[in-house]
């Protein structure tokens, strides 16, 4: 009897399978193009790459995911322009996370409550999310319960550094005789550094052509340490930002309802900002010029030029492609350096990166719903693993808890031990000229035109002028 | 005898006179006659032969060509699109140059009359960018004359390999701006470019070209002369081409040295040309944007951040569009003097008697 239960079982099976394979597309099968901005790098890529290999649309529509990309340089100006136009050339975005107040308030970004309520799969997504990214890449305003976006690329800054250097014996008692301090080879090593031991590294590490470094001799001038420190976009603030937090002082009132001033330019803002151009000195040439952005600091340090990098682990899987990377079996990764505690604890304190993607308000309902798909495609748990072992991150709880998630590539463990110190800064419309003004005051500070704090004093008058003029500090 | 082509048609050109009487050759009339008949007359087929288009037809196609709509006919779709692409948003831009408005915004645009404009002219952000402007014009155009000038000396000989070294010098400015922009910034990368590399062999230590205001705009003024010095040596090679020899032979006969052979043969044939050289790069330098961009983003700080460059930041950064607009007009008032300018150099140059 049980023999007949599994052949009929065993032939419905078939069948159905049979059938589903030999059934024609649904007679209203409809060719859906979703164009996506998306910024030029290995997450977009492998995301667009997946798409085309794996995504079968659950609607039998024939949907493409055709991803716009961008350079980073570039990216917020082109996505701007083109909302501000009105072309609605975009079913969907990757957008920086501080970008949602400016694009919500101006229409441009779909809320997704309605669809996250009605959808079981969504909640689970949303449930599953790291906390901070929940607040930092889906909500606007801030923390609230308005959701926006999904994590497409979460990230956050690592260290890179030449273990052949950090590890060679001689190069370690060198430093131990130097400075008193350990060279630090190995993850347990790195989480003791702080900013001071970091420019104790920037000393050591500078080497003219022919000086010994490890085992050989520099073939070309050799320098210890860098970090972002480029006019463009964010590529100072990044940064900058974390030094500033760490030392207790802030870059902005979160509530924005304060004035600016006295907060932006506070003493404790003033001297870790000090901190932050002091290292200069230690760091490639190209830093004077105010260029040295990430991609910059990731080439010097595939190039062979630089011991030691903070960098977003979003640039490291270039650096450890030998295809790429003239030091790609010689890198290891750790946390970033952070500012010692009065009570010896370093804090960490860092700028959250990534980017969530969102949907755009002129999506008509059969749009959504594919979209919506395809976000349930990329958040799923199977997608996820894939890119992260394709060097991506995840930002789900489900597979960051994953015990193996650390090996699937080098830089994941600082990953997940960073989630500890992120923050995200300016969720308002007014985002990107305080981000602009910034950038080109704190460029005069890293090329030496004004000091720390007539930047800073500068940064705070702006924020002051600007969010009072748009009604937020009365 | 009359010429017969192929299909016996009579090849008789009308003259003058009589095609303006006729409105002109058609060639549209013409493939209107039914090309399967033999005829020796095309007038006499259309008449008697040919099968006749209907009367409505032909009677809209006729007063479609009729000679007195052909013309604006033709370039009708040029000035619509020209009125779609350009004019709309130039009065479009205009018009918002006296509201207050962002184009990130839902919000309405609020009329403020003249207040954007009166932002502009105070502001001393807005100046410091005319000066680095106005520096970066001054120097750029002054290296391209000088260096297109000798160029243009050493290219009106001859000498072997002359024509492949004229097509090698030429180059540059067949290039796209921001090619230009992006191999200077590698020439002046300072642990890898070329240009940095190789003033690092007379100052001993790493020379970063980029780190100060001085050295940034000579930067930009370098980048931006070797990509239109050919251009200037072109105008004036034309001149120099043009100087007939037997005044040179006459002079040498007289014993003339080469500065009075120059000043009183040379440069009158050279001036004018010189000078359109002069305006017309001004008004180009005056707008220049990719060089700047690509190259130092208006840095260090803002200090070669050019008028351009500020426009677009104030378009596309801060989204202060009326602002920009106000300031992309006090441009464009600018740039139309100068233009002026160049069209009365070109008239003059027109008017020059001629100097043989």
């Amino acid at each position: 009897m049980n023999l007949v239960k599994t052949s009929i079982a065993a032939f419905a099976v078939a069948g159905a399978s049979l059938g589903s394979l030999l059934a024609p597309a649904p007679a209203s099968a409809k060719d859906i193009v979703i164009n996506m901005a998306a910024p030029d790098w290995l997450p977009t890529r492998f995301m667009q790459e997946e798409f085309d290999r794996s995504y079968k649309s659950k609607s039998g529509n024939n949907v493409k995911l055709v991803i716009d990309f961008i350079p980073w340089g570039s990216f917020y100006q082109r996505v701007a322009a083109s909302l501000s136009s009105g072309e609605k050339k975009y079913q969907m975005i990757v957008t920086d996370s501080q970008w949602l107040g400016d694009f919500v308030e101006g229409g441009h970004y779909l809320k997704l409550n309605k669809y996250i309520d009605t959808d079981p799969e969504l909640q689970a997504v949303i449930a599953d999310m790291h906390p901070v990214l929940l607040s930092t890449s889906s909500s606007y305003p801030y923390k609230s319960a308005n959701y926006y976006g999904f994590p497409q690329f979460p990230d956050n800054l690592v260290t890179a550094f030449r273990k052949d250097l950090f590890c060679n014996p001689t190069e370690r008692a060198n430093f131990k005789k130097q400075f008193n301090q350990t060279l630090p080879c190995y993850y347990n090593e790195w989480e003791d550094v702080d900013w001071q031991r970091y420019e104790n590294i920037g000393k050591f590490f500078q080497r003219k052509k022919g000086d010994k470094l490890g085992d050989g001799v520099a073939d070309d001038d050799f320098y210890g340490i860098a970090y972002q420190m480029g006019k463009p976009y964010d590529f100072s603030s990044m940064q900058a930002n974390g030094f500033i937090w760490e030392a207790g002082g802030d870059i902005w009132d979160e509530t924005s309802t304060k004035p600016a001033l006295g907060v932006v330019n506070s003493d404790k803002a003033i001297a870790a900002f000090d901190h932050y151009l002091s290292l200069e000195k230690y760091m490639p040439p190209v830093a004077k010029t105010g260029q040295m952005d990430i991609f910059v600091v990731q080439d010097l340090y595939m190039q062979g030029k630089v011991g030691a990098i903070v960098d977003w682990v979003g640039v490291m899987g270039p650096v450890i492609n030998p295809k790429l990377s003239k030091v790609a079996d010689k890198s290891d990764f750790a946390e970033p350096p952070g500012t010692r505690q009065a009570d010896g604890s370093i804090s960490r304190w860092s700028n959250i990166g990534g980017q969530p993607f969102v949907l755009t308000t002129w999506n008509n309902d059969e749009v959504i719903k594919e979209s919506l798909d395809i976000v349930k495609w990329w958040m799923s748990k199977d997608t996820q693993i894939k890119f992260v072992k394709a060097g991506g991150q995840s930002g789900l709880l489900s597979v960051m808890n994953d015990p193996a998630y650390a090996t699937w590539a080098p830089y994941n463990r600082a990953y997940l031990d960073n989630y500890r110190w992120q923050k995200d800064v300016w969720h308002i419309p007014e985002f990107f000229p305080l981000l602009t003004e910034q950038q080109e005051q704190f460029d005069k500070a890293i090329t030496g035109q004004v000091s720390g704090k007539e930047a800073l004093d500068t940064v705070a008058a702006f924020q002051d002028k600007l969010l009072r003029e748009a009604g937020r500090i009365k | 005898m009359e010429p017969l082509d192929l299909f016996g048609r009579l090849h008789t050109k009308p003259d003058r006179r009589e095609r303006r009487k006729r409105g002109g050759f058609s060639p549209l009339t013409q493939h209107a006659i039914p090309m399967t008949t033999t005829i020796a007359n095309p007038d006499a087929s259309r008449d008697e032969a040919g099968p006749k288009p209907s009367r409505d037809v032909a009677g809209f196609l006729g007063w479609m060509l009729s000679p007195k709509r052909r013309g604006p006919l033709l370039i009708a779709p040029a000035i619509a699109t020209l009125f779609i692409v350009n004019v709309f948003p130039l009065m479009w831009s205009f018009g918002l140059s006296f509201f207050e408005y962002k184009a990130n915004r839902i919000a309405a645009p609020v009329f403020k009359g003249l207040d954007n404009y009166a932002s502009v002219l105070t502001d001393p952000d807005i100046w410091e960018r005319f000066q680095h402007t106005a520096t970066i014009v001054v120097g750029s155009v002054a290296l391209q004359l000088i260096v297109g000038f000798l160029l243009a000396l050493l290219f009106a000989n001859d000498f072997p390999l002359r024509r492949y070294l004229l097509m090698l010098v030429l180059a540059p400015m067949m290039l796209s701006l921001s090619a230009v922009g992006v191999f200077f910034k590698l020439f002046y990368d300072p642990t890898l470019g070329f240009i940095s590399r190789l003033i690092s062999l007379f100052t001993a230590d790493t020379y970063v070209i980029l780190s100060t205001p001085a050295r940034a705009t000579v930067a930009i003024v370098v980048a931006d002369a070797w990509m239109w010095s050919p251009f200037v040596m072109l105008l004036v090679l034309a001149g120099l081409v043009s100087v007939p020899k037997y005044l040179y032979e006459a002079a040498e006969i007289d014993r003339a040295g080469w500065w009075r052979r120059f000043r009183t043969i040379t440069f009158p044939y050279i001036r004018s040309l010189l000078l359109l050289a002069l305006l017309f790069r001004t008004i180009e330098t005056f707008k220049i944007f990719d060089v700047v961009y690509i190259l130092t983003e208006g840095g260090p700080g803002s200090s070669t951040e050019t008028v351009s460059v500020y426009v677009f930041r104030l378009a596309f950064q801060f989204f202060r569009t009326s602002l920009a607009s106000a300031l992309g007009y006090i441009m464009l008032f600018a740039v139309i003097v100068l233009t002026s300018l160049y069209l009365y150099a070109i008239q003059t140059r027109r008017a020059e008697p001629v100097n043989e």
